[in-house]
């Protein structure tokens, strides 16, 4: 689990549930996301970037996955990232994900809760939020390019967006 | 946390005998809507890691056909079964007597053909698991999606990774005359089920 939590690279990533990525110029890290969010943080003075498929809203102490949760998720990839030279500020964030798949409303509604804890947790840390593409009810597929930033969110029978 | 079960974990033979009961009634089930085409067996009953969970099932960016039936409640789960396009749409041409249509939409026939086949799959497991537990259970209606497999097995995933690190999968194949299919059933029991499960078979004479 620790090799793919806490992974930095150069070369491209899948990152898979509860899994952080951390990557310079030139990687790509992407991730399929349903009612999970998916949450990068780039700085482009050092092009390096971040990579959360956050699963869940709260860690509630659990620290053993940070990237399951969105409070762990963010204060790992905010400190990898400083190891890495790149300080919050100048860091930008996009989000996507948090989708309602299914026609049954069930007992959980994660999506929506995970993607208001993501947001507030990064306005907490004064994080920008550049672009957000969330909710809804189809699964997506994204993609951050470590060399600019961008944030590629595909969606099942729909046009692509640049975020 | 609770704690989890290992491959080699007592408790996933247990379910994988419970599974492989419910499969056969599933199988002759899945004979009978198909005349005799059609068959299944069970693949797996695995402890996977979660973040793991969607590259060892295969279930990456492909877009896929699924038709999803949900166990709704605590003692509940998700079923998924899912096709490529092309397995999908010969199904449904022939569940429907004709040629498998080629037009970029599916048609509502074509919809309802894989969403019965849903439902009767989805039958034949649940009155295994409600014989088995002696609890009534609520499935929904069969619905279709069209989406990123691992899109869905996520939303599924959910009640189960709130309490483990680690998911139980049941995965089935399909068989057309002995042919292996790309066409599968996951189902994700929740947490709770998973315990209703392994005690009524631990109790059982």
């Amino acid at each position: 689990m620790a090799s793919i939590t806490a992974l930095r690279t150069t070369q491209d990533a899948t990152v898979g549930m509860g899994g952080i990525a951390v990557a310079r110029d030139p990687a790509r890290l992407s991730s399929v996301l349903g009612s999970c969010v998916g949450v990068a943080l780039y700085h482009a003075r050092h092009r390096v970037g971040a990579l959360a498929h956050v699963v869940l809203p709260e860690s509630s102490g659990f620290t053993a996955a940070p990237g399951k949760f969105a409070d762990t998720a963010i204060a790992d990839m905010l400190r990898q990232l400083r190891q890495l030279g790149a300080g919050t500020t100048g860091l930008v964030a996009k989000i996507a994900g948090g989708a309602s798949m299914f026609a049954t409303s069930g007992p959980l509604q994660i999506g929506s809760n995970n993607v208001q804890k993501v947001t507030e947790l990064l306005q907490a840390e004064g994080i920008r939020i550049a672009g957000r593409c969330v909710g809804g009810v189809k699964g997506r597929r994204v993609t951050l390019d470590c060399s600019n930033g961008n944030f590629l969110v595909e969606i099942a029978g729909a046009a692509s967006r640049m975020l | 946390m609770p704690d989890s079960m290992t491959v080699a974990d007592p408790r996933v033979e247990v379910l994988q005998a419970l599974f492989a009961s419910a499969t056969h009634d599933a199988s002759t089930a899945m004979c009978r809507w198909t005349d005799g085409l059609i068959t299944l067996t069970l693949d797996e009953v695995r402890e996977i890691p979660l973040e793991t969970v969607c590259e060892e099932l295969n279930l990456g960016d492909e877009l896929l056909t699924m038709v999803v039936l949900s166990l709704e409640g605590e003692v509940g789960g998700e079923m998924i079964l899912t096709f490529d396009e092309s397995n999908g749409r010969q199904l449904a041409a022939s569940l429907l007597g004709r040629p498998a249509d080629d037009s970029p939409e599916w048609s509502d026939l074509e919809k309802s053909a894989l969403t019965e086949t849903g439902n009767i799959l989805g039958c034949a497991y649940m009155n295994a698991l409600t014989r088995l537990i002696d609890s009534e259970l609520v499935p929904s209606p069969p619905y279709f999606i069209q989406d990123f497999g691992a899109s869905v097995l996520q939303q599924a995933l959910m009640a189960q990774a709130m309490t483990c690190d680690q998911v139980v999968i049941c995965r089935t194949g399909f068989h057309r005359r002995g042919e292996e299919l790309n066409w599968r059933v996951i189902f994700v029991p929740t947490t709770a089920m998973r315990t209703a499960m392994i005690g009524a078979l631990h109790s059982a004479p």
